[in-house]
């Protein structure tokens, strides 16, 4: 079988670059979703939040407790304790004043003017009380510190920041949708496709051509942006969090594994797309439809119902892996020769 | 240079072309003519190795269509200008050729030279950088005629070269045309323009699904008509038809609005013979010619013929 040159895969996609270049339309798309997904976005979620952030409590509340009793151990139940010190207890239905926790569990509690550490709370009440390390279920706070634990403006912070992982894994989707939809139907609106079937090329090097004259300037874009974005992103969330958030792992797999797989998923559904529709809209309105399971897996993450932690990712990474090889072998038999020239409408 | 055994194409339940067999001699102009859906550009698409054949087969410059390897080679060596020039709009007319000319992979130098030299052929290469998308009809077909030649192809597929273009634009194709038939080129075109085959091409072949004729464009009208001398004498209503039964080589003798037509083996030859026998029988000789049949009215009588057959 015959090699696929590179010469002609590249001569094939710097056609498509020119072409490119004199539509408005797809420079446009190309320049400013981008700009407006990575830069101008950013500001807009990220500042009220970050503007209204308070510094974190890293210091305890003085309560001046001094306890006179010890219990070690075991369970308690009911009852009112004052200054005591308990190590190791499970405790239920008490009502607590200016006593010391440490490594307790504690079920229908009301705690008052007390430290509790390294333990944890579940249907209590607690009124001013420094809680350091303490896990919590259905607690109500009141005038308490929480120590070591990000603010609620942190907390937002990086979930919107999560959020804005999205963009970047619809950028290198949505762009194909809006090039592919040219390039594929256009040609074929033109009628310019049976001449360049004509040409001694094999149908992988016009696919390959053309994948890659879309695959290029869609990760060029997004790669170009990340780095805008990542600034602005440490700029704004930076001092709030006192670290610089990004790049770190997780993003760099979205950004530089996820996306160009995504983008591949893209331009290859776009194509069998481009084999049976006739107009530019259609295509773009069809090829959009790519984007859902890309959303309905950020959606999934959003809610909480995965994380987008790094095994999730890479997970999802070759998900998408196996999904680029079954529609890249569609798109082989869907972009032949005989198929474009007999079938394609 | 082209040799089909038995070509067919089916689409499905439909028949496209069938049982198609031509023998195409390198340097001859072929001319293929059909009415619309006879399976012309299913043929050319055949023999370009585009698409594959249902049954039969066929050869390009001994390369066998079939065979995947061949048919990349086929596609080196021939040029294919297809019914609408397909060309890239928003590219200029010089990198339309450019591109062209790096996928039949000519050598950069030749290539400069090459587009040069047939832009200013087609009178074209004052615009060369200028946007297709702004160019007429007849100029984006002269560049898709160019595109066509920019690998100086063996063999030439033209379909409709000169389709819905002006009568000037038409001769500017028709003579660069002629141009590439006296440079010895082998061509094949297909053709509605009845007028365009008889002056371009050496032979013919008239195809509606399968091969209804082929042959030389004088030769068709003599097969199909026969061939004619036709006389305008005066008071020719007075003269007996049949005293000139006995003439050497006569097929039939008829007197119509033209005149008498004699229907005979060899006009040229009998032409004396036949004056003379007119004088003989005291006619007036006023005017003798050889009666030629167009292109047209063969085309029309085999179309004609076989769709009676099929009625």
């Amino acid at each position: 079988m015959r090699r696929t040159r590179p010469d002609k895969v590249w001569t094939i996609a710097l056609k498509e670059f020119s072409e490119f270049r004199r539509n408005r339309y797809i420079v446009y798309s190309l320049i400013l979703m981008p700009l407006i997904m990575t830069t101008i976005l950013p500001m807009v979620y990220l500042l009220p939040v970050a503007s209204f952030a308070s510094d974190p409590p890293d210091e305890p509340m003085d309560l001046g407790i001094e306890t006179i009793e010890i219990v070690y151990g075991g369970t308690v139940q009911n009852g009112y304790y004052n200054r005591t010190l308990f190590i190791g207890v499970t405790l239920g239905n008490i009502v607590a004043l200016s006593c010391r926790f440490v490594d307790c569990e504690m079920n229908y509690c009301l705690l008052r003017n007390s430290d509790i550490s390294d333990s944890s709370l579940s249907e209590c009440v607690v009124d001013r009380c420094n809680l350091d390390n303490v896990s919590r279920f259905n607690v109500s706070l009141k005038d308490s510190r929480v120590l070591g634990e990000p603010t609620e403006a942190e907390s937002t912070l990086l979930l919107l920041l999560d959020a804005q992982m999205l963009f970047f894994t619809l950028i290198p989707t949505i762009l194909p949708t809006i090039i592919a939809s040219y390039t594929l139907v256009g040609e074929k609106l033109n009628r310019s496709l049976e001449p360049l079937l004509a040409t001694p090329t094999s149908d992988l090097e016009i696919l390959t051509g053309k994948v890659v004259s879309i695959l290029l300037p869609s990760m060029l874009v997004t790669w170009i942006c990340f780095v805008p974005f990542v600034i602005i992103v440490n700029l704004i969330a930076g001092p709030v969090l006192d670290y610089l958030p990004l790049p770190d792992l997780t993003w760099l797999v979205v950004v530089f594994l996820l996306g160009p797989l995504f983008c591949l998923v893209s331009i290859l559904g776009n194509v069998i797309i481009s084999s049976r529709v006739n107009d530019v809209r259609s295509a773009q309105q069809l090829g959009s439809l790519v984007v859902l399971p890309i959303v309905g897996f950020f959606a999934v993450a959003l809610i909480g119902v995965i994380s987008l932690t790094l095994p999730y990712l890479l997970a999802f990474a070759l998900v998408m892996v196996c999904v680029d090889i079954i529609l890249f072998y569609l798109a082989t038999r869907i972009f032949g020769r005989e198929e474009i020239l007999v079938r394609w409408r | 240079m082209i040799k089909t055994r038995a070509l067919g194409r089916r689409f499905g339940a439909t028949v496209a072309v069938e049982d198609l067999s031509l023998n195409i001699k390198k340097g001859e102009v072929f001319g293929l003519l059909g009415p619309n859906g006879a399976g012309k550009t299913t043929t050319v698409r055949m023999l370009c190795g585009l698409i594959s054949l249902s049954s039969g087969e066929a050869y390009i410059d001994g390369l066998d269509v079939k065979d995947p390897e061949q048919r990349l080679r086929i596609r080196g060596m021939i040029g294919l200008l297809p019914e609408s020039p397909g060309l890239y709009e928003s590219l200029s007319a010089y990198r339309n050729l450019d591109f062209y000319a790096k996928l039949y992979g000519c050598d950069p130098k030749c290539r400069k030279e090459r587009i040069k030299e047939l832009l200013q052929a087609l009178e074209l290469w004052d615009r060369r950088d200028q946007p297709v998308a702004g160019f007429s009809k007849g100029m984006k077909q002269k560049i898709a005629i160019a595109r066509a030649l920019v690998h100086e192809p063996k063999l030439l597929f033209l379909d409709e070269p000169t389709s819905g273009l002006d009568p000037s634009a038409s001769v500017t194709v028709r003579n660069y045309l002629l141009d590439l038939k006296k440079e010895g080129r082998t061509i094949f075109l297909n053709t509605h323009n009845l007028d365009e085959a008889e002056r371009l091409c050496d032979r013919i072949a008239v195809l509606n699904t399968r091969l209804l004729a082929m042959g030389r464009p004088n030769e068709l009208a003599q097969d199909y008509f026969g061939r004619h001398l036709l006389v305008q004498v005066k008071e020719q209503e007075t003269l007996d038809l049949s005293r000139f039964n006995d003439i050497p080589g006569l097929v039939k003798v008829t007197l119509g609005s033209e005149g008498l037509c004699f229907t005979l083996d060899d006009p040229q030859l009998r032409a004396p013979e036949v004056v003379r026998r007119l004088i003989r029988e005291g006619a007036e000789v006023q005017q003798v010619y050889e009666s030629r049949k167009s292109l047209e009215d063969v085309y029309l009588r085999i179309i004609g013929g076989e769709e009676n057959a099929s009625r």
